[in-house]
């Protein structure tokens, strides 16, 4: 599990970066100028249309927890990465680059790197 | 009307109401058509109806004066956190031509009378009549529209080897993409295409689309170019199933995991709750 947890977050995290454009809406609510780092606990992982979503429990300096609501991509996307139902199970330990929220509440974007199929092949790690 | 004459006319009206179900039971003659079986998928980057361009500004659509004025003002409310004019975070369907930007792949179903094409995102079904008929005078408009078809055998081997398709009677609101690129108001855009394989790359579709629309200074053709997958899967989109984008009165909000609304830009006033008991100071 740990192998593959690495392996999709590696996906996950150079996508961040890459600001690329989300199948179903915009990008306009996530502030991809502003990247950010959480760590936590995988709460959930819905594998779900038209983005699958990760909860993501983190605890501040304080101890509190907060629940993170990450879009990603749609299962369609995420399938062909690689990505299944089962990728990020419940208590997985969480540590990824988002594009958070413009409004400053506990969510954000994350998801893969942007599909390069210019070469016939997708550029996001394979299992 | 005599018995014989009510005969006659009930034994035409069966014909008549028989034959495309008789037409579409025909066997498809496999040799006729191109191989375009299997499933396509996108070359290039998502989300761009010129796939050798730039998005948004980028793509330098022929666009008259009035809609690039539109088309920028989108983009200003895209920039401050907005959907701007893109309508597919409600779910509904992209519609013609955006479909063919192709998200998730797509695969042809080709029957003698009638082309289909199953598009994985959204579950969108494009139905492309190949039996010689007119465009009907008074079509509903559809996201999809209504598609006319022929095959072609430009090459002269006895073989189809072009599907040109025009498609009509649009449904607004459309966008060519997700960065608001718009189409014109009055929903009068006609979508031609040409499909065909590619020469020298048999596992490679191309389909040259011409858009025909009045926030166009002329009719703008790009290419699309399709891989076939040699190891397909198919995945469900329904995108009703968890739509965490939230429509109320002109604003947009998103829900988080436990379904509570949560503003999508800062500062974001709450929507209207004068229908609702409010809670005594």
């Amino acid at each position: 599990m740990k192998v593959r947890l690495t392996i999709a977050l590696a996906a996950l995290v150079s996508a961040a970066a890459t600001g690329a454009a989300l199948a179903h809406h915009s990008f306009a609510m996530f502030d991809t100028q502003h990247p950010m780092e959480i760590s936590g606990t995988v709460r959930e992982f819905r594998f779900v249309n038209p983005h699958s979503v990760l909860v993501v429990t983190v605890r501040g300096e304080n101890g509190a927890a907060t629940d993170w609501t990450l879009e990603c991509p749609a299962p369609g996307i995420l399938a062909r990465q690689g990505v299944t139902p089962s990728t990020f199970k419940a208590g997985d330990q969480f540590k990824g680059t988002i594009s958070p929220l413009h409004s400053g509440e506990a969510g954000g974007s994350y998801f893969p790197p942007q599909v390069d199929l210019a070469n016939g092949r997708p550029s996001a790690p394979t299992k | 009307m005599s018995l014989r004459s009510a005969l006659g006319w009930i034994a035409a009206s069966l014909v008549v109401a028989a034959a495309p179900t008789a037409a579409a039971q025909q066997p498809l003659d496999q040799g006729k058509y191109p191989a375009f079986e299997g499933q396509w998928i996108r070359i290039g980057p998502i989300e761009r109806f010129d796939q050798t361009k730039p998005p948004a500004l980028g793509q330098e659509a022929p666009l008259t004066p009035e809609y690039q004025a539109i088309f920028r003002a989108n983009l200003a409310d895209v920039a401050k956190g907005g959907f701007g004019d893109d309508p597919v975070y409600t779910c509904i369907p992209e519609g013609m031509p955006r479909a063919m930007n192709l998200i998730l792949p797509m695969e042809f179903v080709i029957k003698p009378n009638i082309t289909y094409i199953h598009m994985e995102y959204l579950g969108m079904l494009r139905r492309i009549y190949t039996d010689g008929r007119s465009f009907p005078a008074d079509e509903a408009p559809s996201w999809m529209g209504y598609s006319i078809g022929k095959w072609l055998d430009e090459g002269g081997s006895g073989r189809y080897d072009v599907l040109e398709v025009e498609t009509r009677s649009l449904k607004n609101p459309r966008t060519y993409d997700a960065s608001g690129l718009p189409l014109h108001q009055d929903a009068q855009t006609i979508v031609k295409e040409r499909f065909y394989l590619d020469k020298a790359s048999p596992d490679t579709l191309h389909d040259q689309i011409t858009v025909y629309d009045h926030a166009l200074t002329h009719p703008w053709t790009v290419l699309k170019t399709m891989r076939r997958e040699p190891n397909p899967i198919w995945v469900e989109s329904v995108c009703a199933e968890n739509n965490l984008q939230v429509n109320i009165g002109n604003e947009h909000y998103m829900l988080n995991n436990l379904g509570e609304l949560m503003p999508a830009k800062k500062d974001q006033p709450p929507p209207d709750l004068k229908h609702f008991n409010q809670p005594k100071k």
